[in-house]
């Protein structure tokens, strides 16, 4: 038998035992050192770790922050073309405040007409409400607000158990103030005008009401529409539709 | 004759040197290769003094004994039975099987050696 050879094999067997008795040696052996830490020591310990970990934090926090005003910086001239178009769409929508030239109207009970065991007249019709607004849009009125209650696109104006509401908000008491906001200056004149001579005058006084008109004004506000706009029929138009 | 003990220290400093881990769940099977490396080895050696040594048998023998006992190990794991003490026993009652053999020979062989002396 070859004698080289048989000792060459055992040394290679036995290397190989060697390197793996070593290594499981190693991993079997537990830490050289053991904990011999009292509950401070591992409480300072554990501070110390904590503080490395807000550290950290803080780090990363300030990182996304960069980052985020580099995205930001890089967005901004479409953003801020964007939240100017979301603007000026709720402004037409009626769900911003505005304050501009125009009138107010004034809806009073006829004084003279109170005769004594009858009921003040206390309720205005919708339907002289409806015209009334009409009348208001048709002289190039853009904001309307019937006692405080924003008049929009979807504002219904109706008699629901014989109080009238304009979107659920009943008008009960008297007077009822009507503000009504033209463009400029200019128009609120010709409104006044023409709301001095219109018919609605009269309508409202054989309901006993007196509808008073006053001068124009440079700054009536007029308020938001405060409840949401309930979409239900509408959809987008698809692109490239028919219609 | 040395250069197996040489072998064997040089595998164990090349071991500890390089400082190799493995991961505490393998650890299982590192035993039991070295387990099955040592059943080899001392068959091989027993073998050698009975003068049945045969190479190929030895070492394909070493490898095929250490990836068994670790497969069966494995095997174990994952069937949710300690198979790997099945591989312990075998191979440690082989162990000492083997060893016994060899203390046998070598004891023939020393008192054998002795007696020549005396007759001489």
């Amino acid at each position: 038998m070859d004698k080289k050879k048989l000792n060459f094999n055992f040394t290679f067997i036995t290397l190989v035992i060697g390197f793996m008795i070593a290594i499981q040696f190693q991993t079997i052996k537990k830490p050289a050192e053991r904990d011999t830490r009292d509950i401070w020591q591992l409480r300072e310990a554990l501070l110390k770790e904590k503080e490395l970990q807000s550290n950290l934090l803080t780090e990363i926090r300030s990182t996304e922050v960069k980052l985020a005003a580099y995205e930001s910086k890089r967005k901004k001239s479409k953003e801020q073309a964007l939240a100017d178009t979301l603007e000026e769409l709720k402004a037409e929508a009626g769900l911003t405040e505005v304050t501009g030239p125009g009138i107010i109207l004034r809806l009073e009970p006829v004084v003279e007409d109170m005769k004594p065991g009858k009921p003040l007249a206390h309720v205005v019709s919708p339907e002289l409400l409806q015209r009334l607004v009409n009348e208001l849009n048709m002289y190039e009125a853009k904001y309307i607000a019937i006692d405080g209650q924003r008049i929009i696109n979807t504002t219904v104006i109706r008699d629901i158990n014989t109080d009238t509401k304009i979107d659920g908000h009943t008008i009960k008491r008297l007077p009822v103030e009507v503000k009504v906001v033209v463009n400029d200056q200019n128009k609120a004149e010709k409104l006044y005008n023409r709301m001095k001579v219109s018919k609605a005058r009269d309508e409202f006084f054989i309901e006993s009401f007196r509808l008073t008109i006053s001068k124009p004004n440079p700054n009536i506000t007029v308020p938001a529409y405060d409840k949401p706009i309930r979409v239900q029929y509408l959809e987008p138009v698809k692109e490239g539709g028919t219609s | 004759m040395w250069l197996p003990f040489i072998g064997l220290i040089t595998g164990i400093a090349l071991g500890l040197l390089t400082g190799i881990r493995i991961p505490e769940e393998y650890s299982n099977y590192l035993s039991i290769a070295v387990l099955a490396a040592f059943d080899t080895l001392f068959g091989g050696i027993r073998a050698y003094l009975q003068n049945i040594y045969d190479e190929k048998v030895f070492v394909s023998g070493f490898f095929f004994n250490i990836i068994l006992a670790a497969s069966l190990a494995f095997l174990g794991v994952h069937l949710g039975v300690d198979l790997y003490l099945a591989a312990v026993f075998a191979f440690g009652v082989r162990l000492f099987q083997n060893i016994a053999v060899i203390r046998r020979i070598l004891l023939t062989k020393w008192t054998a050696r002795k007696e020549r002396i005396e007759k001489s």
